[in-house]
C-alpha cells in the first residue's frame, strides 16, 4: 500500500472558511484556521482517539448533541461552532468536573508552568468551583519505576500512559485500576514499570501525574532554556531537545519529526543527559606518562605528541571512528589519514562492510525512507533486533503492524522481541545468514540462487508475504556483512522483489554504530573514500587490529571508539592496543582509552556542531546545546590542528567550512548547507544532487577477513548480539544503572535438558581457554545448539569469546541457581531490588 | 515689551523680528551702587532669616541617621523576608518559583530540591535548596510578595542595605529567613 492520497475537505468553523485534508479529525482541521479547541487525551501520535476526556466538546450544525471535535473526522460543507453558550458551557463544565479531585498543588507540582492542565483551567474553565465536599486522596508521590514518580491525586484519566504502554511500545504494563473516580494508573502486577520507552509518559501525561525522578523539582520554564541536537547514542539519530538551566542539560525532550523518531525517545537518550557533566568525564588533553598514568598537558603538547607518533608511524597509521563521530569529524579523520598519512586504513564499524557491496546497497532506489515503514504491505526483519540496535524502529514497525497491517516477517540468529507480532518468524544458526537469506533469493526466483537447503520451507513462507503487496521493507542488520555471501544474496532478492524499479519501499539497513551510514558515504570505510568513491583497499577494523598485533600498524586513532568493548576478540584487542601508539578521542576512560598514549577529550551530541546521517539518508545537525566542559576544543578544530602539525594546512577554521568542503567532496552531498539541513534534516537522495546518483563504478574491494574456519567440536555453536543496556551510557548515568545488566548464557531449553542446567545457575562459558561467567537463561523461541551471550558488557563480554564465525563453546556448570538465591542474586531477589530501587525515591 | 513683525523687511529672514528687539522680556537687577544695591545685597536674606528665627521655638527636628531612624509606614516594600511557620518552624517557601516569574528585574533564583519526609525543611513535597534575591537589581516592586501562594516571601522594613561590594548583595535564603539585626522603627497609625 502506498502512501494514500487525501484530497482537500472545506468546511465552516466559527464562521471561517477551513480547509484540510480529509480524514483529519476536526480538532486538527480547526488549527487550519487558527481556531484552537482544547484537549487533554487526544495525542494524534497514539494513534486513533479515544475520546476519554470531553474537553474538545463543539457544536456541529445538523448534529443535536455536542460532539468532541477529537474524534469526528472532517466533512464537506460541515459547519461547526466552537464559541456558543452551549459549547462554553460544556467546556466550563467539564473543567469544573476535572477539577473536583485535583488537588491544584501547582506550587509543589513539577508541571506547574508547563501544564495543559493549568492553561486550560484558565482559558476555558469557569473560574471557581462549587464542590465543597472534601477531595479524593490517594498515597502520594509514589514510584512508578526508578525514573518515574506518579502522583495519583493529579491523574485526569486521559488514558495517554495507559494507551502509550498498550498500544506503541506494547509492553502492555500500564493500566487503569478500579472504575469511576477510583481509578488510577498503575502496572497491572503492581510491579516497577521497567520497559525500554517508558518515560515517553512523562512527556505525554497532560498533568503533573507522572514526572521524571531526574528532573523532579530541577527547574520551572522560565528558569530554562531549551535548544535542538540529535541523539548519538545509536543509529535511531531521535531528534531531542536539552532542557538547559545555568548550563546545565537536566532534561532530554523530543523534537517530533515524523520522518525520524515519529516524536519517541528511548530510555537511553532520554536519561543520558546525566553523563553530560559528569565528574567522570575526560576534560583535559593527557598523555601518558612512563608509569601508566595519564598526566594533564597543554593542548599543544597533547598534538605535537599525536602528530610525532602519527609521523613515525606513517602509512602504517590507522583510524577507527566510532558511532559519536560525526561527518565532519570522519570526513576530516578520512583526510588526515589519506592526504596527510598516506594510509588507507580506515574503518568505521567491526562488520568489515565490503565498499562495492556498500556503493551498490546507498543508491537511491534501493533505500527506503523511514516513514515507509508506515504504508508497508510487508516488513522483514533480517538478522537485527530494532529494540536493542536502533528502538526507535521497534516503535515504528509495530507502529505499522497495529495500525496498516503490514505483515512482519522476522528472521533472525537470536529470538526478536517482534516474534509475537510477527506472521512469520523463522530462526538461523549463526553463520547461516547467507544460506537462508540465498534460499529466501532461490524462493524469490533470484537468478544464480538454488532452494534445496534446510531452510527452502521457511524462506518459501517467508517468500510469499513478502509478496502479498506491491511494497515490502527490508529491515537489515550491519552485522549481516560478517557473513560472507550474505549482502549478496540480499541484493538478489531485492531485486527479484523489484526494489529497484519503484520508488519508497527498499531496504533500510540498521548500522553497528549511530553514524555508521554517515561515516562510509564520508570516506571511513577502506576502499571508499568520500561519496564512496573507490580509492586504494586499506585494512579494516579486524585487519587493523591483526596488523596492530603483527606489528604492521603502528599508530591507531581512536575517534570516539572502544573496540575492545563493541568488536569482536576483545583480549586480541587489548593485546593490539597494548603493543601499539594509541590516541584515543574520548569522553571516558573506557577499556580502549586505558590504553591510549594520548587522551584527547570528546565532545558529546549536547555540545557537538556537526552533521550526522541517519540510516536513511538524512542529514541532520548536532547543535550546541551546553558549552563544552573544561579545556575540551571542537574534535574538528583538534583535527585541522594536527593537520597542520603534520604539515597539512587545510584552511578550514571552522565547523560550516569544514560542512562546506566535505559537501563539495562527496558528490551526492552536493547542495547541502546547514540551511537545507534546517530543523528537520534532509535526505540527500531527495535532493538534485542525490537523484542523479550513478552506480559508481568501482571494482570489487574485497576487504573480508579470513573466511570462517568450519565449525568443528561438539560444544554449542557461539551466537552473540547486542544488548540495549549493554553500553558504556548505562553505567555513565546514575538514573540508568539500576539497567545494568550482568552476562547471560541464552540456551534452548532442550539443550539446558541435556546438559543438566536450569534458569539462573552460574556457568563458565569457555572457548579455546577465554572464558566469561554468565548465567542461564532458558529462552523457548530458541534453535537447539546454539548459546547466546550478550555483546558489549563492561565484565564478561561475549565479544570477548567471538572468533570469526562458527565458534563452538564450552559449557561448565559453576554454581547451582539456588546459591545465587541465597545470595540475593536470585531472579526473585532482582526484581525485589528493584523495587527497594524504586521505594528509595 | 511687544514684538514688531519685521513684515516690512525686504531681504526675507528665518527669524521674524527685529535684530535690536528681545523676545523675551527680561527682568533685570537693579545697577549695582546706592540703596539699591545695599537692598540687593540683604533684602532677601533677611526675608528668609524671618522664617528661620520665626519657627527656632519649635526646637531641631533633624533626625540623627544612623544613631535614629526614620520610622516607616506599615506598608512600606523594604527588604524581603522569608517566613517559617511559627507552630512547625518549617520554612513557608516550597521552592516554587512562582516569584522569580514574577520578578520584573529578574533577580530572584529559586533552586528547588525534593523533601526528605524524615527530615522536612518545607511542608510541602519540596523545598527551596538555593533562594537567592539579587538586591542590587531588586526594584523592590513588591510583585514577588503578590506572587507567593505562600506567604512565604513579604516586602520587610528594612531600607539599610548599602554595602562595598556588589555580590554582598546577594541575599541567600538564610539570611532572608534571618531576623534582621536592627529593626527598622514603624510608623504608627495616623503618626
Ligand atoms: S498538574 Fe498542572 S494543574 Fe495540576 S497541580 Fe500540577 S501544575 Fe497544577
Ligand atoms: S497519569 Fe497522566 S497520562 Fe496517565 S491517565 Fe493520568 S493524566 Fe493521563
Ligand atoms: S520586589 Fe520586585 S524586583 Fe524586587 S525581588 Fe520582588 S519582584 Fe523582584
Ligand atoms: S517565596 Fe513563595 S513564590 Fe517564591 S519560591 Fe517560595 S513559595 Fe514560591
Ligand atoms: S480531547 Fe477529545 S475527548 Fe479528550
Amino acid at each position: 500500500m502506498s502512501q494514500p492520497i487525501r484530497n482537500a475537505v472545506t468546511l465552516n468553523i466559527d464562521g471561517r472558511e477551513v480547509t484540510a485534508p480529509e480524514g483529519t479529525m476536526l480538532v486538527d482541521a480547526a488549527k487550519h484556521g487558527d481556531i484552537e479547541i482544547p484537549v487533554f487525551c487526544y495525542e494524534p501520535k497514539l494513534g486513533e482517539p479515544v475520546g476519554a476526556c470531553r474537553m474538545c466538546l463543539v457544536e456541529i450544525e445538523g448534529i443535536p448533541k455536542l460532539q468532541t471535535a477529537c474524534s469526528t473526522p472532517i466533512r464537506d460543507g460541515m459547519t461547526v461552532y466552537t464559541q456558543t453558550d452551549r459549547v462554553k458551557g460544556a467546556q466550563n463544565a467539564v473543567v469544573e468536573f476535572l477539577l473536583i479531585n485535583h488537588p491544584l498543588d501547582c506550587p509543589v507540582c513539577d508541571k506547574g508552568g508547563e501544564c495543559p492542565l493549568q492553561d486550560i483551567a484558565m482559558g476555558w474553565g469557569p473560574g471557581k468551583s462549587r464542590f465543597t465536599d472534601p477531595k479524593r486522596h490517594f498515597q502520594k508521590p509514589l514510584p512508578l519505576s526508578p525514573l518515574v514518580a506518579i502522583d495519583r491525586e493529579r491523574c485526569i484519566l486521559c488514558y495517554r500512559c495507559v494507551r502509550f504502554s498498550q498500544e506503541i511500545s506494547e509492553d502492555e504494563q500500564l493500566v487503569l485500576h478500579e472504575r469511576g473516580d477510583r481509578s488510577f494508573v498503575g502496572t497491572f502486577d503492581d510491579r516497577p514499570y521497567i520497559a525500554p520507552f517508558h518515560g515517553n509518559i512523562t512527556e505525554l501525561c497532560p498533568v503533573g501525574a507522572l514526572t521524571s525522578y531526574t528532573y523532579r523539582f530541577r527547574a520551572r520554564p522560565w528558569d530554562i532554556e531549551d535548544a535542538g541536537s540529535v541523539c548519538t547514542l545509536c543509529p535511531s539519530q531521535c531528534n531531542v531537545k536539552f532542557t538547559v538551566r545555568d548550563e546545565r542539560a537536566l532534561r532530554v525532550l523530543a523534537r517530533d519529526n515524523e520522518d525520524v523518531d515519529d516524536g519517541w525517545l528511548c530510555d537511553k537518550g532520554r536519561y543520558s543527559f546525566q553523563m553530560l557533566a559528569s565528574e567522570e568525564r575526560i576534560t583535559e588533553p593527557m598523555v601518558r606518562a612512563g608509569d601508566g598514568t595519564l598526566a594533564p598537558v597543554s593542548w599543544e603538547e597533547a598534538i605535537s605528541k599525536v602528530a610525532a607518533g602519527l609521523r613515525d608511524a606513517g602509512t602504517a597509521s590507522a583510524v577507527l571512528a566510532g558511532g559519536g563521530t560525526s561527518n565532519e569529524e570522519g570526513w576530516l579523520l578520512q583526510r588526515l589519514l589519506r592526504e596527510g598519512l598516506s594510509s588507507p586504513n580506515i574503518d568505521s564499524s567491526a562488520s568489515g562492510a565490503r565498499a562495492d557491496l556498500v556503493r551498490e546497497l546507498s543508491s537511491p532506489a534501493l533505500g527506503s525512507r523511514m516513514r515507509e515503514l508506515d504504508y508497508a504491505d510487508a516488513i522483514l526483519v533480517l538478522d537485527t533486533e530494532p529494540l536493542n540496535e536502533m528502538p526507535i524502529l521497534d516503535l515504528r514497525i509495530r507502529k505499522a503492524v497495529r495500525r496498516t497491517g503490514a505483515q512482519l516477517l522476522v528472521a533472525s540468529e537470536h529470538p526478536s522481541s517482534l516474534d509475537g507480532g510477527a506472521a512469520e518468524a523463522v530462526r538461523f544458526a549463526p553463520g547461516e545468514a547467507a544460506e537462508l537469506i540465498g534460499a529466501l533469493a532461490a524462493a524469490l526466483g533470484a537468478p544464480g540462487y538454488e532452494d534445496d537447503g534446510p531452510h527452502a520451507e521457511k524462506a518459501k513462507a517467508i517468500a510469499e508475504l513478502l509478496r502479498t503487496g506491491p511494497d515490502p521493507v527490508i529491515v537489515w542488520g550491519e552485522r549481516l556483512f560478517r557473513t560472507p555471501g550474505a549482502v549478496e544474496a540480499l541484493l538478489a532478492c531485492a531485486k527479484a522483489l523489484g526494489i529497484d524499479k519503484r520508488l519508497g519501499p527498499g531496504l533500510l539497513e540498521v548500522p553497528e554504530s549511530a553514524n555508521g551510514r554517515g561515516l562510509r558515504e564520508v570516506g571511513c570505510l577502506p576502499g571508499a573514500g568520500p561519496g564512496l568513491a573507490p580509492t586504494q583497499t586499506g585494512a579494516a577494523a579486524s585487519g587493523i587490529r591483526d596488523g596492530m598485533v603483527n606489528g604492521e600498524i603502528k599508530a591507531l586513532l581512536l575517534s570516539e571508539a572502544d573496540p575492545v568493548r563493541t568488536h569482536p576478540g576483545s583480549e586480541a584487542w587489548r593485546k593490539a592496543l597494548a603493543s601499539t601508539f594509541v590516541v584515543s578521542i574520548a569522553m571516558f576512560d573506557d577499556p580502549s582509552t586505558a590504553y591510549a598514549n594520548v587522551v584527547l577529550p570528546a565532545e558529546s551530541h549536547a555540545e557537538k556542531e556537526g552533521t550526522v546521517t541517519h540510516p536513511d539518508g538524512r542529514l541532520q545537525r548536532v547543535r550546541p546545546n551546553v558549552p563544552r566542559p573544561g579545556q575540551i576544543r571542537p574534535t574538528c578544530q583538534v583535527l585541522t590542528d594536527l593537520a597542520a602539525t603534520l604539515g597539512q594546512t587545510w584552511d578550514l577554521p571552522d565547523q560550516p567550512a569544514v560542512l562546506a568542503a566535505m559537501t563539495d567532496d562527496v558528490d551526492f552531498y552536493a547542495g547541502i548547507s546547514d540551511e537545507t539541513i534546517g530543523g528537520q534534516g534532509v535526505r540527500w537522495q531527495e535532493l538534485a544532487s542525490g537523484r542523479s546518483w550513478g552506480p559508481a563504478v568501482g571494482g570489487r574491494t574485497d576487504n573480508q577477513g579470513d573466511p570462517p574456519p568450519a565449525s568443528a567440536g561438539s560444544g554449542l555453536l557461539l551466537g552473540t548480539y547486542r544488548d540495549l543496556w549493554a553500553s558504556e551510557v548505562t553505567e555513565r548515568n546514575p538514573a540508568l544503572r539500576f539497567l545494568k545488566r550482568g552476562q547471560m548464557l541464552e540456551i534452548a531449553p532442550k539443550d539446558a535438558e541435556t546438559m543438566g542446567l536450569e534458569n539462573g545457575d552460574g556457568v563458565r562459558v569457555s572457548v579455546n581457554g577465554t572464558s566469561v561467567e554468565a548465567r542461564v537463561a532458558i529462552r523457548t523461541r530458541m534453535e537447539a545448539g546454539v548459546g547466546f551471550l550478550a555483546e558489549g558488557l563492561a565484565e564478561n563480554n561475549g565479544n570477548a569469546l567471538v572468533n570469526g564465525a562458527g565458534t563452538r563453546i564450552e559449557v561448565e556448570k559453576t554454581a547451582p541457581a539456588a546459591e545465587f538465591e541465597a545470595a540475593g542474586m536470585g531472579q526473585k531477589a532482582t526484581v525485589l531490588s528493584l523495587e527497594g530501587e524504586a521505594a528509595a525515591r | 515689551m511687544e514684538a514688531k513683525l519685521n513684515a516690512d523687511k525686504t531681504d526675507w529672514s528665518p527669524f521674524p523680528y527685529l535684530d535690536d528687539q528681545d523676545v523675551i522680556s527680561v527682568q533685570r537687577g537693579p545697577e549695582p551702587g546706592g540703596l539699591p544695591g545695599a537692598y540687593r545685597a540683604f533684602g532677601e536674606t533677611l526675608r528668609g532669616l524671618k522664617t528661620t528665627f520665626g519657627r527656632i521655638i519649635e526646637g531641631p527636628v533633624t533626625i540623627q541617621y544612623p544613631e535614629e531612624k526614620t520610622p516607616v509606614y506599615p506598608r512600606f516594600r523594604g527588604r524581603h523576608k522569608l517566613h517559617r511557620f511559627e507552630d512547625t518552624g518549617l520554612e513557608k517557601c516550597v521552592g516554587c518559583s512562582l516569584c522569580a516569574a514574577a520578578c520584573p528585574a529578574d533577580c530572584i533564583r529559586v533552586v528547588a530540591e525534593e523533601n526528605d519526609p524524615e527530615n522536612r525543611v518545607s511542608a510541602g513535597e519540596r523545598f527551596a535548596e538555593v533562594y537567592e534575591i539579587n538586591l542590587s537589581r531588586c526594584i523592590f516592586c513588591g510583585y514577588c510578595e503578590v506572587a507567593c501562594p505562600f506567604d512565604a516571601i513579604t516586602m520587610g522594613h528594612d531600607y539599610e542595605m548599602s554595602d562595598y561590594n556588589r555580590s554582598d548583595l546577594i541575599f541567600t535564603k538564610e539570611m532572608l529567613l534571618a531576623e534582621p539585626i536592627d529593626r527598622t522603627p514603624l510608623r504608627s497609625e495616623g503618626e
